[in-house]
């Protein structure tokens, strides 16, 4: 797919690492931006604040993985 | 040791174990800190010492024995472990791999050993003291070899992304690298380990109840289910601490592999 360059020993490294890193990053943007979400909803008394910032920080780490690993 | 509770508190029901099986009373009145699990992480780490004193301390040029065993752990973490993420620089940490891989294996091989039968890892500051220890080692060695500015730099703001974008997709890698991968490194172990202890008790304890405590017709075809099963989810967890002793030292030979060079 892409023009990159992948040595054969560190396609496994990579993979791994993949592997091992996505859920440790989906994990990272849900709980920074749904709990900013949720300082922002108690704060503006706004309920929605919590869940739109949980979709944006999956939708951040998602794009952060596709970016990273995804070619 | 739950059975017995069952028989002192002479209930009549049964009573699935709980999380009382994770207290171990002190085992000398007075020192509070000498439990169970204390004292079967000091035997791992004396079985660990041993082996490897017997296996690598005279090694021969054609290996017997114990150090044929050894050299096939030692190849094992070596080839699996170390060089997928090391690559060259392998050889030099087969020390502390190897180590941690047969300490985490012994911890959690005490799960199933008779009268012992407690996987030290259950106890959550055990993985939580080695998680840690790879952490500080993690950041020392990314400051050595990238620089205090370049280690954070390469962590948080990963080549060719959109300018903009790095304001909000740096504060994810810094919690991902820095807080929540050390975090689950140690809960993963431990969260097997003491869910496979509670396993093991249940099925052993439903065999007990029904076969030898209340025996009765209805009960009895239950009871062999709960000692079959007991046998199967034994083997079933030997897996899983041999799985999760390679996982923790994979995953410490990646977190060290990532620090020795930036990813990409």
């Amino acid at each position: 797919m892409s023009e990159k360059k992948i040595r054969p020993e560190d396609d496994g490294r990579d993979f791994a690492s993949a592997a091992w890193s996505i859920p440790s990053y989906l994990l990272s943007g849900m709980i920074l931006y749904g709990g900013a979400g949720w300082l922002l909803s108690r704060w503006t008394g706004v309920v929605a604040f919590t869940p739109i910032g949980l979709i944006l920080g999956v939708a951040l780490a998602v794009y952060l993985v596709y970016r990273k690993y995804g070619r | 040791m739950s059975t017995l509770t069952l028989l002192a508190s002479g209930e009549d029901q049964f009573t699935p174990p709980g999380l009382e099986l994770f207290d171990s009373p002190p085992i000398i009145a007075g020192v509070d800190w000498f439990t169970k699990p204390v004292l079967l992480a000091l035997l791992s780490t004396l079985i660990v010492v041993v082996f490897c004193w017997s296996a690598f301390g005279n090694p021969k040029l054609v290996p017997r024995g114990v150090q044929n065993v050894g050299e096939m752990g030692y190849m094992f973490v070596r080839d699996q472990v170390a060089r997928p993420f090391l690559g060259k620089d392998a050889d030099r940490w087969m020390g502390l791999l190897l180590s941690i891989f047969f300490l985490v294996w012994i911890w959690n091989l005490m799960g199933v050993v008779p009268i012992l039968q407690f996987p030290v890892a259950s106890h959550i500051a055990f993985p939580i003291v080695l998680a840690l220890t790879i952490y500080v080692l993690k950041v020392y060695l990314g400051i050595k070899h990238q620089g205090a500015i370049g280690y954070f730099k390469n962590m948080m703001f990963p080549p060719g992304l959109p300018k903009p974008i790095y304001v909000l997709l740096a504060p994810i890698e810094f919690l991902s690298n820095l807080i929540i991968a050390p975090f689950t490194h140690a809960v993963r172990l431990f969260a097997n380990m003491f869910a496979g202890h509670i396993i093991l008790a249940f099925f052993s304890l439903v065999g007990f109840w029904f076969l030898f405590e209340k025996l009765t017709p209805l009960g009895a075809p239950l009871g062999v289910v709960g000692v079959v099963m007991t046998i199967a989810m034994t083997g079933f967890e030997m897996f899983i601490q041999f799985l999760q002793a390679f996982l923790f030292a994979m995953l410490a030979a990646m977190y060290i592999g990532n620090s020795l060079h930036a990813e990409h």
